[in-house]
């Protein structure tokens, strides 16, 4: 393309000027991260070639990586993966000048704190027997379907899995609703993520003091004890604030 | 400063404490959420082609049907905690790891979208990926 630069600057999230990048740390396409210096603020930068299309899952690994392991040392406000400025002056002149105060509220904010997600799975033997157990009109309808399910039975079959989603759908609403009221008292702020997954449970963004976290930590086990053999926990983080940290205007 | 535990920390056997992500756990944090570059700098943006789209969203099909009922149909009320009777896969599942076993059992259009991204090779006008949360970009 006549008149492109070739070489552009991909840019993963916003810190404090004090922060240093390990030597040799590399990012995006293997590129050694660099650091993009304003007075107060800086850019996690790395230089990324124009004509190599973004979005591989190493691409998608080396962004989160980067911007999870600052997160452990210092505040970071993340970018949403691909943004890519044409210099390394642009990043400076035109992204960190003109917003300065802005970031450094945010990150001000963000000190002290870290992202973690929960994420809970049904375990689908043990649901399934839960709601065949609850609902009286699942469990009729799967003895006349039979073990050996033809054509024959095909709608019987569709109203069986309806109501057997419908009422997945009502326990993740539920069990959510009661992971929200155990980390509402340990943490700062929480997103409710959506499902990705039909046998989620439970699908959550909190961010926490992270002096806190041990009753963070605590809580969930005592959770994930609870749902054991029901439903599968996991705590992931510290990560970056992606669920927080949101453009304003 | 104090300083934070990435994984294992005190955790009880029962809460999962993985140290790192999966695809799936990565695109759903950096596609849709963080600051959005354009929403700051416009002079300078490059706009460069990205292979991935987020499009995964639980949509109940008949095909979930189907495979509800199937595994309903499947599943043997006798037994209360042990699979003996399923499918080999099933039972050779339970004893891999908490999301293996999901997988293994209920492996679905849904599991293979999140897991599968770069077979999404859309948004071919360079644009960004879609997304599903408001205050998203100004075009």
């Amino acid at each position: 393309m006549p008149g492109k630069p070739e070489q552009g600057w991909y840019v993963y999230g916003i810190v404090e000027s004090d922060v240093e990048v390990v030597p040799g740390r590399t990012g995006v396409a293997d590129a050694p991260v660099d650091i993009a210096r304003d007075k107060r603020l800086s850019a996690l930068v790395s230089t990324i070639e124009l004509d190599r299309p973004l979005g591989t899952p190493e691409d998608l690994h080396a962004h989160k990586d980067l911007l999870d392991a600052t997160a452990v040392d210092a505040p970071v406000l993340p970018f949403r993966f691909g943004a890519v400025l044409d210099s390394k002056e642009a990043v400076v002149e035109e992204l960190l000048e003109p917003h300065e105060e802005e970031f450094a509220n945010a990150l001000r904010e963000l000190d002290g704190k870290a992202q973690y997600v929960v994420r809970a799975r049904y375990v689908e033997q043990a649901i399934l027997r839960e709601i065949l157990s609850e609902n009286s009109r699942a469990a009729r309808l799967r003895e006349k379907i039979g073990p050996d399910p033809g054509e024959s039975s095909r709608t019987q079959q569709i109203q069986l899995g309806e109501i057997i989603n419908a009422a997945v759908e009502a326990k993740r609403d539920r069990d959510t609703e009661a992971l929200v009221e155990l980390l509402q008292p340990v943490s700062v702020t929480i997103n409710i993520r959506p499902p990705t997954h039909e046998l989620d449970a439970a699908h959550v963004a909190f961010l926490e003091r992270i002096e806190e976290h041990s009753d963070v930590e605590d809580a969930l086990t005592g959770l994930a004890e609870k749902w054991a053999g029901r439903a599968n926990v996991r705590l992931l983080g510290p990560m970056a604030a992606y669920d927080f940290v949101v453009t304003t205007q | 400063m104090t300083s934070v535990q990435p994984s294992g920390g005190g955790g009880g056997a029962a809460l999962d404490r993985p140290s790192g992500s999966g695809l799936a756990e990565v695109v759903d944090s950096i596609l849709d959420k963080g600051l959005v570059i354009d929403a700051y700098v416009r002079v300078s943006l490059v706009v460069i082609e990205l292979l991935t789209i987020d499009a995964r969203i639980v949509i109940a099909s008949v095909d979930t049907y189907l495979r509800f009922a199937e595994a309903v149909n499947r599943l043997d009320l006798t037994q209360t905690g042990d699979s003996k009777g399923l499918p080999e896969v099933l039972s050779g599942a339970q004893e891999s790891g908490a999301q293996k076993k999901v997988k293994g059992a209920a492996k679905g259009a849904l599991e293979a979208a999140g897991d599968s991204v770069k077979d999404f090779v859309g948004a071919s006008d360079g644009s960004r990926p879609s997304r599903h949360r408001s205050r998203s970009e100004g075009e």
